[in-house]
């Protein structure tokens, strides 16, 4: 009888330790995944953060030698860029890229992409695929490299295969400064047009899409209705991550000017990002410097806006 | 939806015709050029083949001559040193970072997704002044650790998000069942997730690789002359020192050489880590 409650009370405190042991085990569980699984990003990304804080700090500052000097300016250095030329043939040129950039590459890829859809011809798709994505596994060096020889007035390949056919021509192509720019962007959307086009495919490819595709065909729309009037209408998250990633890639462009024209002729293709190394880093107005990386920050943020809204809702549907 | 109409036909022929001539042209002229004597190149007979492939310029272009001042051996090994364990480190930091935001549904995740989201796309210009200064001052600006550093900084969003997507595609069945059996979250994420995720991995790896082999603004900012990498090297055979076009296009060779032949032979998981990037899954 004794022994009987004896064992029955152990078997309570036995079971009031393995509850309180379960609770603690589960405690450690989580502390141990937090460490595992949330600290390595968060320590890289308060980096991350910590310098762009500093960043804005160094842009508030008068930091004008190799010396860092962190006296606090206020807006001196953002009114300084503002009273630049320079900085407003960038803002200029930067929408010219926004602009140029992005409506030409969306339109083309979306009319690809559609080709491809419709080309009844078996193994076009790999082969268009491969032939226009390969310049994404390049670097903007390289191909501006040979972008940069191909554009040579004189002795470049565009001008002296132009000769060969008998047409003497006339482009001066990024040794003019009034046009310098829209060649360079020529380049990007070489660069970018197979990269688009895989976005605007995945987005034609689901299978809502399809059967609306098939009900217009059986109701007999013509092909150029159906895509403005079907397709069109519902890829809008396809062209939103498409325009967005363009837009930002665009707003950022650094590579391609400064190995082709190296913001010349001039600064006639000078853009933020260009203007960004040159001051902190020739001139070493490091303040300044920081100053032009915070606005072109800036615009990156209020162009991501709708895009990271849209991957959020995705995200956590 | 395929068509059938003939002018449909001629159109895609006609496209093609030009894509295929556009698209070629360039990587033509610089193969082509890149095996070529330079008097052959002053010919300017550029889309000829050459008479006799000099497949020495390659190894001119890899050890320098007096005609090529910028060997690119060396800056080849240090893009192949930073490049190959960035990936390495932002591939597996990605996959646990990404584990935690594609499993939890908490306000402080949707609080980290966003900072993550933003910083996907935030511009170098913005933080390069401070990276500098970070190099420099902590000394790790003479070894490749400091440009290491400050790209797996910069990719882990990158890598974080593209592996979350992949993630968010595993059926959660999977993981209940491990769990019925007592498996913890690290050891279904080590012993379940990883093993069957290789192929996301991969994706995540390939993106990672050429994005950061030809990242050029943050190694002409940071590298020194120890640590140069490939893309700050060719883009000085463009720059002060004028290079015979065809020494020049042999090193444009040797420097896509890597992430184009992992485009061409492993492209299918390079098209999928595109698309998850662009959050299509």
């Amino acid at each position: 009888m004794i022994d009987d409650c004896k064992s029955l009370h152990i078997k309570e405190v036995n079971e009031v330790i393995s509850l309180r042991a379960q609770k603690r085990r589960r405690i450690r569980a989580s502390i141990v995944e937090f460490l595992v699984f949330t600290l390595p990003l968060l320590v890289f990304l308060s980096i991350l953060y910590g310098t762009l804080v500093w960043n804005v700090y160094v842009s508030m500052a008068d930091w004008v030698s190799t010396a860092a000097d962190y006296t606090f300016t206020g807006l001196k250095w953002y009114n300084y860029l503002f009273s630049q030329g320079r900085f407003w043939v960038d803002v200029q040129n930067n929408l010219k890229w926004l602009i140029l950039g992005v409506v030409p590459t969306t339109i083309l890829a979306i009319f690809l992409a559609y080709m491809l859809e419709l080309a009844p011809f078996p193994g076009v798709e790999s082969y268009v695929r491969t032939l226009i994505l390969y310049p994404v596994a390049m670097s903007f060096v390289v191909t501006g490299t040979i972008w940069s020889w191909m554009y040579q007035p004189e002795r470049g390949v565009f001008n002296t295969i132009l000769g060969s056919l008998g047409i003497d021509s006339p482009l001066t192509y990024t040794n003019n400064p009034s046009t310098a720019t829209y060649w360079l962007i020529v380049i990007f959307i070489w660069q970018y047009l197979g990269f688009s086009v895989i976005i605007i495919q995945s987005s034609f490819r689901t299978s809502e899409l399809q059967e609306m595709v098939e009900a217009a065909i059986v109701d007999g729309a013509s092909r150029l209705r159906i895509l403005f009037s079907v397709i069109l209408p519902n890829i809008r998250a396809g062209l939103l991550v498409l325009v967005s990633l363009l837009l930002i890639n665009t707003l950022k462009v650094f590579d391609i000017v400064w190995i082709v024209t190296r913001s010349g002729p001039g600064i006639a293709t000078d853009v933020l990002a260009t203007n960004m190394i040159v001051t902190a880093y020739d001139q070493r107005l490091a303040s300044a410097g920081a100053a032009i990386g915070v606005i072109i920050f800036l615009l990156a943020f209020i162009l991501v806006i709708p895009y990271t809204i849209y991957a959020l809702r995705k995200w956590f549907e | 939806m395929k068509s059938k109409s003939p002018t449909i036909k001629i159109i895609v022929l006609l496209v093609l015709l030009m894509l295929t001539f556009v698209y070629i042209l360039p990587i033509y002229v610089m193969i082509m050029n890149s095996l070529k004597t330079l008097p052959e190149i002053q010919q300017r007979t550029y889309l000829a083949f050459p008479k006799q492939p000099q497949f020495q310029n390659y190894a001119t272009a890899l050890f320098g001559s007096k005609d090529f001042l910028i060997p690119m051996r060396r800056p080849i090994i240090n893009s192949t040193i930073i490049t190959v364990t960035v990936t390495i480190l932002a591939a597996f930091f990605g996959g646990l970072g990404g584990y935690y935001l594609s499993r939890t549904r908490t306000a402080f995740a949707r609080v980290i997704f966003v900072l993550v989201g933003i910083a996907l796309y935030l511009p170098y210009q913005t933080v390069i002044i401070p990276l500098t200064t970070i190099t420099a001052r902590s000394g790790l600006a003479n070894s490749h650790l400091g440009l290491i550093l400050s790209y797996l900084i910069i990719n882990l969003p990158l890598s974080s998000v593209l592996m979350g997507t992949f993630f968010l595609g595993i059926p959660r069945e999977l993981e209940e069942a491990a769990e019925v059996d007592g498996a913890n979250k690290i050891q279904i994420f080590f012993r379940v997730i990883s093993p069957i995720s290789m192929p996301a991995y991969a994706s995540v790896a390939i993106i990672i690789f050429t994005q950061v082999w030809n990242e050029f603004f943050i190694s002409l900012t940071l590298s020194t002359p120890k640590t140069q990498t490939a893309q700050v090297a060719m883009a000085m055979t463009q720059g002060s020192t004028i290079s015979p076009y065809n020494l020049q296009m042999a090193a444009a060779l040797l420097t896509v050489a890597v992430p184009l032949l992992i485009f061409l032979f492993l492209g299918r998981y390079f098209i999928r880590g595109i698309l998850a990037g662009a959050l299509k899954g």
